[in-house]
């Protein structure tokens, strides 16, 4: 089993605080889902678990299996286990999503055991169909063109490809139709097991309806204000933040009134 | 023409590459070579092409149906003696003897070179590798390189420059297309002069009616170079795509000229180049649209890109459109800038050392040129020459 445990956590971003004592612990088995209105912390909750350099951690750590994560670098985090699919993949021209796939595969192999070609191709053209992907997306430039439903699909083919411990999912949901949401909720069900964690992040209900998660966590002003199972999920879509916001007595400005009212 | 070019030599300036300084090179002093090999350095089994070292063949292959076809490739002295009137179809009628100093001297000092004819109507499947070695303990290298695409015919021409030996040495290389009406020619080059060489490469083509020539410069000379390429669309609804990718390393100079002129109606004219920027060396793009006044319904595009991996280098894109027609469309992209700084964070969040991503991106930069060069093989030494490079790097950035 792995664990991650986020500790008292505060993060600032080009000297503003964002993250002002998170308290987390994601063990593998488990679907997590953080929801929260916009502009509350949770994209630089993960960005900060991988370790982008522009969030720095002020006060509080994160525990990945005993290891400060402050000590390790982007890659040698992902080689422990964790992965981000991101809300804004970056596009690489002139490297193919197959060779970029297979270096990621290999960059957790040791060099005198690099993965065979031929099972390679067989691992990714099932997991590819499993998504509904076309056959020349492999031989496209990494994300380059890609629509956003593809982008999202991407992300998700490359955590079945590469077989994280904990897989954080920054709105997956975003701007995909109910189709491809099936499709990407289809893909981290297939991940499901005892090695395997994820920590979904989103905006709306939806998504848990489809990965149905066994813990839920509200994020409010940098902070998860409140936990519960799937029913608190279920108590925000018809009620609202501000009605949990009110309920516990934080004083916390909403950034975005309509967060609240969503349908 | 011999005699055009010897009053012009000396008369003549030397070519214009804009913010590159290079008449200390001693370009127009030329001593060229007349060495002699009986040896075979890159040409491999049954592939269809030649291998030129010094002034010797030392592999030729072609289909007994490239030969049933009329199709010609050989040492150019041997084609001057057996075929002159077809040389004479390309020679100084592409890259006139007129236009600088040293294509002029090229014209009239060239002792070795290679002759393509594709006749009329001749579809050559296989692609024709040629290989251009030059021995430099024989003297320098002066060499001309003629392709002849006859009406409709169609070809895929890799060459590749290399140096034998080390001996410190200079080089002069002009090669000339002829496209006929509606032929297609890609033309991919693979440089790979030495430290110790300084050279002018110049690569012209003059596309007639619905003809097509494109070109896929892979520069990865380790001397100092300047290198042209330029693509003349006279004819209605001509084409030419340009490819450049150039690295540069150490304390190099490498400047470009690329250039497609439009001059027919309809004709289409891309540029697109990448140069990558080591230590303290330095790289000039000078890209160059030029449409002439009457070439209605022309297209001019081009975007050239430096990613600088030395504080230490010095990088430069100059697009230049040059614009005597309304009734076109044109446009220009041009930047010198690092690594982005997202792309390497996405490739390291997939579990990539450093070193692998940047390798990646550098790669990636220029890898739209390096998957359009038609030999995989040498793509694969592409990518080792470019790993050798980056081995180079100064990581202290």
């Amino acid at each position: 089993m792995k664990t991650l445990e986020i500790i008292d956590l505060h993060v600032t971003v080009e000297g503003k605080e964002i993250l002002k004592g998170v308290n987390l612990v994601v063990n593998t088995g488990e679907i997590h889902a953080i929801m929260g209105p916009n502009g509350t912390g949770k994209s630089t909750l993960s960005q900060t678990i991988m370790g982008h350099p522009a969030y720095e951690i002020t006060q509080g750590k994160i525990i990945l299996d005993g290891q400060d994560l402050a000590e390790m670098s982007v890659d040698e985090r992902a080689r422990a286990g964790l992965f981000l699919a991101m809300q804004y993949p970056a596009e690489i021209q002139g490297i193919t999503n197959f060779e970029f796939m297979r270096s990621a595969v290999n960059a957790r192999r040791a060099d005198d055991d690099q993965v065979n070609l031929m099972d390679f191709i067989k691992e990714l053209d099932e997991k590819r169909e499993f998504l509904s992907m076309s056959n020349e997306m492999a031989n496209r430039y990494l994300n380059e063109g890609f629509s956003g439903g593809e982008k999202k699909r991407n992300e998700i083919l490359q955590m079945m490809m590469i077989h994280p411990n904990i897989a954080i999912l920054d709105e997956i949901d975003s701007g995909l139709d109910i189709d491809a949401l099936k499709v990407v909720s289809k893909g981290v069900n297939s991940m499901r097991s005892d090695d395997f964690a994820t920590l979904m992040i989103t905006h709306y209900q939806r998504l848990l309806d489809y990965i149905v998660p066994d813990f839920v966590h509200v994020m409010m002003g940098g902070k998860v204000v409140k936990t519960g199972g799937p029913e608190l999920a279920k108590r925000l879509e018809g009620e609202g933040y501000r009605a949990l916001r009110d309920e516990l007595g934080l004083d916390i400005a909403l950034t975005d009134e309509d967060a609240d009212l969503m349908v | 023409m011999i005699k055009y070019a010897e009053k012009a030599d000396q008369a003549l300036e030397l070519p214009v590459f804009d913010k590159v300084r290079y008449d200390h090179w001693g370009l127009d002093e030329i001593q060229p070579g007349q060495g002699q090999s009986d040896q075979t350095y890159y040409a491999q089994g049954e592939e269809v092409g030649l291998e030129v070292v010094g002034q010797s063949a030392t592999y030729l292959y072609l289909t007994n149906e490239m030969k049933k076809a009329g199709v010609l490739v050989m040492p150019i002295k041997d084609a001057k003696l057996r075929y002159p009137e077809m040389v004479d179809l390309v020679q100084g009628k592409v890259a006139t003897a007129d236009q600088d100093r040293l294509t002029a001297a090229n014209e009239l000092d060239h002792t070795t070179g290679i002759f393509v004819y594709i006749p009329s109507k001749i579809k050559v499947e296989p692609k024709i590798h040629l290989y251009l070695n030059h021995l430099v303990e024989a003297g320098d290298l002066s060499a001309r390189v003629l392709v002849y695409m006859g009406a409709n015919s169609s070809a895929e021409v890799l060459l590749e420059t290399h140096t034998v030996g080390e001996t410190a040495s200079k080089a002069t290389i002009v090669v000339e297309v002829m496209a006929e009406s509606q032929s297609k020619l890609t033309f991919a080059n693979f440089d790979d002069l030495s430290a110790r060489t300084n050279a002018f490469i110049n690569r012209q083509a003059v596309v007639k009616n619905q003809a097509k020539v494109d070109w896929i410069n892979a520069a990865f000379s380790d001397g100092n170079i300047v290198s042209q390429v330029s693509s003349r669309l006279i004819g209605e609804g001509a084409a030419s795509a340009v490819k450049v990718a150039a690295f540069t390393n150490q304390k190099q100079v490498q400047g470009f000229n690329t250039e497609v002129q439009n001059i027919g109606r309809h004709t289409i004219g891309h540029i697109y180049q990448r140069g990558v920027i080591l230590n303290s060396s330095s790289l000039v793009f000078n890209g160059r649209g030029t449409i002439i006044k009457g070439a209605k319904g022309s297209d001019a595009q081009q975007e050239s890109r430096v990613l600088m991996l030395s504080e230490r280098g010095r990088g430069e894109a100059n697009p230049l459109l040059l614009i005597d027609e309304s009734d076109v469309t044109a446009g220009h992209a041009a930047s010198v800038g690092q690594v982005d700084e997202q792309q390497l964070y996405y490739l390291m969040s997939r579990g990539l050392p450093e070193h692998v991503a940047r390798r990646l991106v550098v790669r990636g930069f220029v890898g739209e040129v390096l998957a359009k060069l038609p030999d995989v093989d040498l793509q694969n030494r592409v990518i080792a020459a470019i790993e050798r490079k980056l081995a180079y790097e100064n990581r202290s950035l």
